[in-house]
């Protein structure tokens, strides 16, 4: 009998949420002309700073272990809270660029492609970087490694000047203060 | 009304599964064959099925034990269709997009592996609700495979929220009318399967698995038969704004 409950709990979650998702598409007008103006711009160097190992390195050398836990868990909260800007910017831009990719030319259409592919493997790298932060805000004299976030985020960066160029050649693009 | 083989009893049974047959017969004239193939091989073998079974149950002649074979050898054949379905879905949304396929897919894979997992757990702990093994083995598969179902249709449709992906209309709509069913009919076989519940009971699910199966089948008719909404889109240029400048002020002001 509690199996049957907890099946029935799962099965009216699930289906609660399918509804959720029908609904929220059925009100969703194209919308990228709405979604544009709420890209963040990110100071990715600062960002550099904060998952720089070599920093880290020194700091724990320099620092008592307290110290240092509670300085290397504060610069992990910030850098958490970067990746979370540059992940939300990066979903903005998967909008825009399957908007662009309906409409566009065949050049434009490319650049649009290659801007999806690289946001989406901004979200994918941010979600496992994420999980990495928090892992290491739990032990934090393990290694971080952010990389792939920020190489990503300077490939998404260089993606969206592209298909901006494309669109109106007139207005700069810039997603990031630094590229 | 709400009585076995009444006549909405028969409605409900037979119905859909003729507009099925309908809609899978338009869709091959439509070569929808290249198209999603496992749904279209989905829509003859569950409506023949489903009739067969209906015609099983009613004839006299055909024992029970033969009504239970035939409705296992259509449980199975649908069920190996709808996870076809899946795939099939899955490929259409996300393959397009090389940074997410390969990861995709090893998630699917794993949370499949899963959800087998725990659906075979869950039919391990079942008591069964009838002593006649070809009756409770069929309600415990139906249980099983729709747990598995609706965990990847979930899945699907949370990974695709994720990554903010535009669905296209006839994915979404397989996908809908397949997590639609698939959620009502785990509930049901799974207090069916696991709380012996009364015959009187078990009809009312009957008539609401029927019930929800029609409102899947006029869904799959709807978004795969009536073309969508055209939304015109226009060109949206990225936009500059100025947090650049306020970060450079705020930097400056820290540094100060």
């Amino acid at each position: 009998m509690i199996l049957a409950i907890f099946l029935v709990i799962f099965a009216v979650l699930a289906l609660v949420f399918i509804l959720r998702i029908t609904v929220t598409r059925a009100l969703e007008v194209s919308g990228s002309g709405d979604v544009a103006p709420k890209i963040e711009p990110i100071d990715i160097e600062a960002f550099r700073n904060l998952v720089n190992a070599a920093e880290s390195e020194y700091l724990y050398r320099r620092l008592p272990a307290p110290e240092f836990r509670r300085v290397q868990r504060e610069r992990l909260r910030a850098a958490a809270a970067y990746i979370r800007v540059a992940s939300h910017n990066a979903s903005l831009l998967v909008m825009i660029g399957q908007a662009a990719l309906a409409v566009g030319d065949a050049k434009t259409a490319d650049a649009a492609r290659q801007l999806v592919d690289s946001a989406l493997l901004l979200r994918r790298n941010a979600a496992l970087a994420m999980f990495r932060i928090y892992l290491a805000m739990a032990w934090p004299q393990s290694s971080l490694s952010a990389t792939p976030v920020l190489q990503g985020y300077e490939r998404l960066s260089s993606s969206a000047m592209l298909l901006g160029r494309l669109q109106n050649p007139a207005v700069p693009v810039r997603i990031s203060v630094r590229s | 009304m709400l009585q076995a083989h009444s006549f909405l009893w028969n409605y409900l049974w037979v119905a859909p599964n003729v507009y099925l047959f309908i809609l899978a017969l338009l869709l091959c004239k439509r070569g929808f064959v290249r198209v999603s193939p496992a749904f279209l091989a989905f829509a003859f073998v569950s409506a023949l099925a489903e009739i067969a079974a209906f015609l099983a149950d009613v004839i006299p002649s055909v024992s029970p034990e033969n009504f239970w074979r035939v409705i296992w050898v259509g449980l199975l054949a649908e069920s190996l269709l709808k996870f076809l379905i899946l795939g099939d879905v899955f490929s259409r949304v996300f393959a397009p997009y090389g940074s997410i396929a390969r990861t995709g897919k090893r998630l699917v894979g794993g949370f499949g592996g899963l959800l087998v997992l725990v659906s075979g757990v869950v039919a391990g702990f079942g008591q069964g609700d009838n002593i006649n093994v070809i009756v409770s083995g069929a309600h415990l598969l139906e249980q099983t495979v729709f747990i598995i179902e609706s965990g990847l249709i979930i899945f699907l449709f949370l990974f695709a929220a994720y990554f903010r992906l535009e669905w296209d209309r006839l994915s979404f709509g397989i996908l809908l009318g397949l997590g639609i069913s698939s959620c009502e009919h785990l509930a049901t076989w799974a207090i069916i399967a696991n709380a012996s519940p009364s015959e009187h009971v078990r009809t009312l699910f009957a008539f609401l698995n029927m019930a929800t199966y029609h409102l899947s089948v006029l869904i799959w008719v709807f978004y795969l038969l009536v073309p969508g909404r055209v939304v015109a889109k226009s060109a949206v240029p990225l936009p500059e704004n100025n947090l650049a400048v306020w970060n450079r002020e705020l930097e400056r002001l820290l540094q100060q």
